[in-house]
């Protein structure tokens, strides 16, 4: 799958930028194709994907783009499991655009039913025990993937003091920041969420910020790596990704803008930390959302005025699209947390 | 090799050649070649290659103060004899280069007289092979390419380690002698200092078995040789120690330094950068950062501090160090 002039490999490097003197940005074109070509090339050397194989993963989002990539350059067949609540029509016409079968999954709660999603996926699993389920929530390949991106981050910044990133599966950030740890053993390790995910002890419920957090546990989030935790908003998500747009003409998703917003607190408030931030993907998908202004004007509370500065929690609870709050987890496990909550 | 008519070759194997040996051998003369040691690896793993596959590679710790030299003097008798005698992969090295350089049918006495100890990770026996390469090279008014000379000690001996490029940094695959990566500068001012960790005798190097990495080992070498090529790029002798101490925490699933715990507890307690080994060997080395005020001095009281603990074999050198370390 390797073959010289691959040009899959290349579009899984990030552009790699400064955007001020101590922050430093990984600026990927569609960072889900680091995990899945990684763990694609694994499952071939294993010998768990066979030539013509068949694929199956739930994802609404673009791991499912980035797999869907690779399967049909690849000539396997993909089966992907997504959500009523979660997919476009536009984006489901990519993805079969490219090969992929789409099962659409009922979702009255709109939380994503992960738990509907996954028994699916299991009847597939039952009745072809032969197919390749990468697992990007729990395997753990998804996080050796990011010593590749920890590579250019070393090879380009050197010292890193600060990494700063969106957490979904875990995958990028306890990845990439445990390979950087080993390196750099100072390093803080910030973790973007939003509200009503539950990767950091909030209650589950809908969640307008899409492309992060979770309503189910990945076991690809290492808690006890984590320093702080962020849960940003929709709005002052959707206002920094303009505002990248605007100051850098990184034209990125609305993740990256919420990890844009906290790396850029981080660093101004830590001149002397050198600061490096994680941008999932770009903003095509978002053009009749997040850079549509009459999409945006039915949203309540917009338009919105970026924070400065985070709320900071002492306990953990959720709050409003408009709101940014911050909670110190100081490298503790979810139990000893939620205990300490009780 | 331009003194040398090659359509005579032919004839000469051929076995008619009588004459032409004669005149080829006449246009030889003695060669000198020298091959500096090494100090165990700052790195060893599986690296990923321009074709996307993994090879094998380290980065060497050049040991410029201890050398082999090689001394061929050419006869017409198409035979290699050696002193000492029976260093068969110099004999054969010899042979391949005189083949290579197109005056197949020569022979010579090759003599070796090297300063570099056996069977601890020094690289003893690539040091004995390039220089003979060089001593033939020289013995036929030529100099050869590094990356020749890798090739036909890798020939010669199944295996080459990266001393025929000096004190270069660079990763290389020594099982296919061969660069990986040329990082582009010299590697950062340090000292060392080097011991043996086990007294119990030479090991056959080239005998041990090859490491078998697992997927987070392979993954995590992209990373260390990220930082090597980054400690090198900014001369941080702190980067390098870190990669070395890493890749010396990997070695000992491999081949364990007896009372490496030990080492890392002196080594932090004197401020060193790091801790290296030869990952085939029983060497270990502890890097002080040569910039830092006083460098000089630490590895003096480090070395005292480790023969306190019973290491032996202690030795203090230089790697681009502009400074003087007093033993």
């Amino acid at each position: 799958m390797s073959e010289p002039g691959d040009y899959l490999q290349a579009f899984e490097t990030p552009r790699l930028a400064q955007l001020a003197a101590n922050l430093h940005t990984a600026a990927f074109p569609l960072m889900k194709l680091m995990p899945a070509r990684y763990m694609v090339d694994r499952a071939e050397a294993t010998g768990h994907l066979r030539r013509g194989g068949h694929i199956v993963e739930t994802t609404s989002g673009t791991f499912g783009l980035a797999i869907a990539m690779l399967a049909c350059a690849l000539d396997y067949r993909l089966t992907l499991i997504t959500a009523s609540s979660l997919i476009d029509p536009r984006f489901k016409d990519r993805l079969e655009r490219l090969g992929a079968t789409t099962l659409v999954i009922d979702d009255p709660a709109g939380d994503g039913n992960q738990h509907g999603r996954l028994e699916r996926l299991q009847e597939i699993l039952d009745v072809r025990p032969d197919t390749f389920w990468p697992h990007q929530y729990d395997s753990p390949d998804n996080r050796l993937a990011y010593a590749r991106l920890a590579e250019q981050v070393v090879r380009h910044c050197g010292h890193l003091d600060c990494l700063v990133g969106c957490i979904g599966t875990g995958g990028s950030l306890c990845g990439t920041g445990a390979f950087l740890r080993e390196m750099f053993p100072g390093l803080r390790i910030i973790a973007v969420d939003t509200h009503r995910s539950i990767l950091f002890g909030q209650p589950a419920g809908k969640r307008m910020l899409r492309g992060l957090g979770n309503s189910v546990l990945p076991a690809n989030v290492r808690h006890e790596m984590i320093d702080e935790v962020h849960w940003v908003g929709a709005l002052p998500a959707y206002a920094t990704a303009q505002a990248l747009f605007r100051d850098h003409g990184l034209f990125m998703g609305p993740t990256s803008g919420a990890a844009a917003l906290v790396a850029g607190w981080f660093a101004r408030t830590n001149p002397q930390a050198a600061t490096m931030v994680i941008m999932p993907d770009e903003g095509h998908r978002y053009v009749e959302t997040v850079y549509n202004d009459s999409w945006l004007s039915t949203l309540p509370g917009w338009p919105v005025a970026i924070p400065s500065a985070p709320t900071d929690l002492d306990r953990i609870r959720p709050a409003a699209e408009t709101a940014w709050t911050r909670f110190s987890w100081n490298r503790r496990t979810l139990a000893a947390v939620l205990a300490q909550q009780q | 090799m331009a003194k040398i008519g090659t359509p005579r070759l032919t004839d000469s194997r051929n076995g008619k050649g009588g004459e032409i040996h004669t005149s080829v051998a006449r246009s030889l003369q003695t060669g000198v070649g020298r091959a500096i040691a090494h100090h165990g690896e700052f790195l060893q793993g599986v690296f990923e290659g321009e074709d996307g596959r993994l090879h094998r590679g380290l980065v060497t710790l050049p040991l410029v103060g201890c050398q082999a030299v090689a001394t061929f003097w050419p006869r017409e008798e198409g035979r290699i004899r050696t002193r000492p005698a029976k260093r068969s992969k110099a004999a054969r090295a010899a042979a391949m280069t005189i083949e290579h350089l197109g005056l197949a049918g020569t022979g010579g006495d090759l003599t070796i007289d090297s300063a570099i100890p056996v069977g601890h990770g020094y690289g003893s026996s690539t040091a004995d092979v390039v220089a003979t390469i060089r001593a033939v090279a020289a013995a036929a008014s030529t100099r050869l390419r590094q990356s020749t000379i890798c090739r036909l000690a890798v020939a010669a001996e199944g295996a080459s380690d990266a001393i025929a490029y000096g004190g270069d940094a660079l990763l290389f695959a020594h099982r296919e002698g061969r660069i990986l990566e040329h990082f582009g500068g010299d590697f950062p001012p340090l000292f060392v200092v080097g011991f043996r960790t086990d007294d119990s005798g030479p090991i056959d190097t080239l005998r041990l078995p090859r490491a078998r990495y697992n997927a987070e080992e392979i993954q995590l070498f992209r990373v260390m040789r990220g930082l090597a090529y980054r400690s090198i790029r900014e001369q941080d002798p702190r980067m390098l120690g870190r990669v070395a101490t890493m890749s010396a925490s990997i070695c000992q699933r491999h081949l364990p330094k007896p009372r490496f715990e030990t080492v890392l507890d002196i080594a932090q307690e004197y401020g060193a950068c790091g801790v290296q080994v030869a990952h085939s060997g029983t060497l270990v080395g502890i890097l002080l950062d040569a910039n830092q005020h006083a460098g000089g001095q630490s590895a003096v009281t480090m070395a005292n501090a480790l023969r306190e603990v019973g290491f032996r074999n202690l030795e203090t050198f230089a790697l681009n160090a502009e400074g003087i370390v007093a033993t």
